[in-house]
């Protein structure tokens, strides 16, 4: 007897599953749907079609359970067709070039299989695709984590979770501490994913990063959330600064792009009279909000940009320039050095 | 990667409708309108062919027609009922919609039309499953020349429509400025910058371009094919890589290895990555940017450069505070 492959067997499921007039009993799929007949034993089957079930769940395939009252535990499945069809969607040419690109924001996350069979859904009612729109945006791949949290989050459902502290240190390795948390959303910025939600026990809002989550997450039931959710959950962000630099002529082009130009009297008399451009600079000044992400713009030109103003940039500048300088003394490597030619 | 079960069943359903609604299509056509190749198309029909209710005697089964099938061309004949489109499950609805409306951020695309009414017309479809959505953000981070930056994603659209070339005025990580010539690939962001990924004439390669470091861009005749290039939505990893350095970062710093394309070779306490790079002036910035993330850099050679450059910059600081 020849094997059926995977596909083919949970095809025939969903086949017989759509034309029977009333249901299916495990028996009677195993006996007569093409595929089930290759499980050895019962085990095997019981685990076979488990497994097909819960994809064809998974695919958005409504397989209801029928139980008979008369005979106790026998239970039949059917797909409920009502529930099956996609709701009708009159997708253009450009339109589906625009959903297969947004497809690929997934691209190495977990979720990339899904938003692609999501587009192959649709594909089956649209035209060709139009030439797409020739531009790809990356994300972050989200931890595995990121679908129950989402699931909590849209059915206020508590959560509990492991959780390394950042205050643990870059380096540490402290035992994950339990926290208990209602989720209000999923958020990603800076290239990492966060969990915006309520800590129980600290009763306050707290940012939770996903990769530091340890182990799986327990979801409790629906509406066991009680806190209510602020109505906008987005966070200001922080409102510019003025930034005084000192920049070395001709250099760094790239940092001038953002130079404001400001007459004398916008210019703060302290920093004119506390912060005197050193010889050899020219005086830049440039409005940001992320002061952490032009402290590492900055620190990359190393002598050729100094910062004069305010303190806490120039303190992140120096802070990374001395992490640089230490590497000259960094301990031997443990293996063999990097071929510099590979 | 290795399809999974559970792509192939959908796409497998889905030919099926859209068999159902275009009689008699070629199978390069259903080849590219589902994004894999003939091979695989003649063994999905294959399969179906054999599938349908239990008995499976003729009548049971999802039928084709043979001399269709003889010339290259798929005509379903009996779609065994089979022929409604399956809704989306709460998840795929989820990513696609998120997917969707995180591009609407992207610089220069925002404001393409079919985005917006893909939009509307896939929320509307999906109803309740998309719900998840409104509970997932993508927060990119606004780039301070956010509008320099969405004139020029402009102007390099219309010239990827148009086929045309580009003089691109660039400064480079290494503060280098140059002028030259780039036929426009694809535009990409990462959720932080947005790149250009170009082939450039003068390295005869593709280079990726980051839009805040454009001073200037203009068009310059036409462009021309590249199929070398590779497929659009490759990493920023760099092509010809003239150096192999390691990292040893903090486990934080792992979307280092993510962002380019780079190697983790040890994970533990702490965090090797193998990475390739296009110059060591790139690397000296994202070194000192990483700042005390970075634990170690080999070869052994570089990391002294780079402190040396670091502890020059140090001396300076001194000197105008003294």
């Amino acid at each position: 007897m020849s094997t059926v492959a995977p596909a083919e067997r949970a095809m025939n499921l969903v086949i017989a599953l759509t034309h029977t007039p009333h249901r299916m009993t495990r028996a009677e799929i195993r006996s007569r749907v093409n595929g089930y007949a290759d499980a050895p034993n019962d085990d095997a089957f019981e685990r076979m079609f488990e497994r097909d079930k819960d994809m064809l769940r998974d695919l958005g395939i409504p397989v209801v359970t029928l139980v008979n009252q008369a005979h106790g535990d026998d239970v039949g499945y059917r797909i409920d067709t009502e529930h099956y069809r996609l709701p009708a969607i009159d997708l253009t040419p450009e339109e589906i070039g625009v959903l297969s690109a947004a497809a690929q924001v997934w691209q190495g996350a977990h979720l990339d299989p899904v938003a692609r069979r999501a587009v192959t859904k649709l594909r089956a009612i649209s035209p060709a695709a139009a030439d797409d729109v020739g531009a790809r945006l990356r994300v972050p791949p989200p931890e595995a984590t990121f679908e129950p949290l989402v699931r909590a989050a849209t059915t206020r459902a508590r959560v509990s979770f492991r959780y390394r502290a950042a205050s643990s240190s870059a380096r540490g390795s402290i035992t994950p501490a339990r926290r208990r948390v209602e989720p209000w959303r999923l958020v990603a910025r800076d290239g990492a994913w966060y969990l915006q939600a309520w800590d129980l026990d600290r009763e306050a809002e707290r940012l939770f990063r996903l990769s530091r989550i340890a182990g799986s997450v327990s979801v409790a039931e629906a509406d066991s959330a009680t806190q209510p959710v602020p109505a906008d959950l987005r966070r200001e962000g922080a409102p510019p600064r003025r930034c005084v630099l000192a920049v070395r002529p001709d250099r760094a082009a790239a940092l001038r792009l953002r130079a404001v130009v400001e007459g004398p009297e916008e210019q703060a008399p302290e920093d004119a009279a506390s912060e005197p451009v050193p010889e050899g600079y020219e005086r830049v000044v440039v409005l940001e909000s992320d002061l952490e992400a032009l402290a590492g713009m900055i620190a990359g030109y190393t002598a050729d940009v100094l910062v004069l103003a305010p303190a806490d940039l120039r303190a992140g500048v120096i802070a990374r320039l001395r992490a640089a300088a230490a590497l000259a003394a960094q301990p031997a490597p443990n293996r063999q050095e990097a071929d510099a030619d590979a | 990667m290795p399809e999974s079960t559970s792509e192939r069943l959908a796409r497998l359903l889905a030919l099926v409708t859209y068999l159902s609604d275009h009689d008699d299509v070629p199978v390069a056509e259903l080849a590219e309108h589902f994004a894999v190749s003939r091979a695989q198309i003649l063994r999905d029909i294959d399969t179906l062919w054999v599938s349908g209710t239990p008995g499976y005697q003729p009548d049971d089964l999802l039928d084709f027609s043979s001399d269709a099938y003889d010339a290259q061309r798929i005509a379903l004949t009996n779609a065994r009922g089979m022929d409604r489109p399956l809704r989306l499950g709460t998840t795929e609805a989820v990513s696609l919609v998120v997917a969707l409306r995180a591009m609407q951020s992207l610089p220069g695309v925002a404001d393409t039309p079919a985005l917006s009414t893909a939009l509307a017309k896939l929320t509307a479809a999906v109803g309740d499953a998309a719900a998840g959505a409104e509970k997932v953000s993508l927060e990119p981070r606004t780039e301070p020349l956010a509008q320099r930056v969405a004139e020029h994603a402009a102007i390099v659209r219309e010239a990827m429509r148009t086929g045309t070339r580009l003089r691109l005025t660039y400064v480079s990580a290494a503060d280098e400025t140059t002028t030259r010539l780039v036929d426009p690939l694809e535009l990409t962001s990462d959720g932080d910058y947005s790149y250009l990924r170009a082939w450039c004439l003068r390295a005869d390669a593709v280079r990726h371009f980051r839009l805040d470091r454009f001073l200037d861009l203009l068009p310059d005749g036409a462009a021309q094919p590249h199929p070398e290039a590779g497929e659009v939505g490759t990493s920023l990893r760099p092509q010809d890589a003239a150096l192999r350095v390691t990292l040893t970062l903090t486990p934080r710093s792992r979307w280092v290895a993510e962002r380019y394309g780079g190697t983790v070779t040890a994970e533990g306490e702490t965090l090797e990555v193998e990475l390739d790079v296009a110059s060591t002036a790139w690397l000296t910035q994202l070194v000192l940017d990483l700042g005390a993330d970075v634990l170690g850099l080999q070869p052994d050679t570089l990391a002294r450069d780079i402190a040396a450059r670091a502890t020059r910059a140090l001396a300076a600081y001194e000197e105008e505070v003294a």
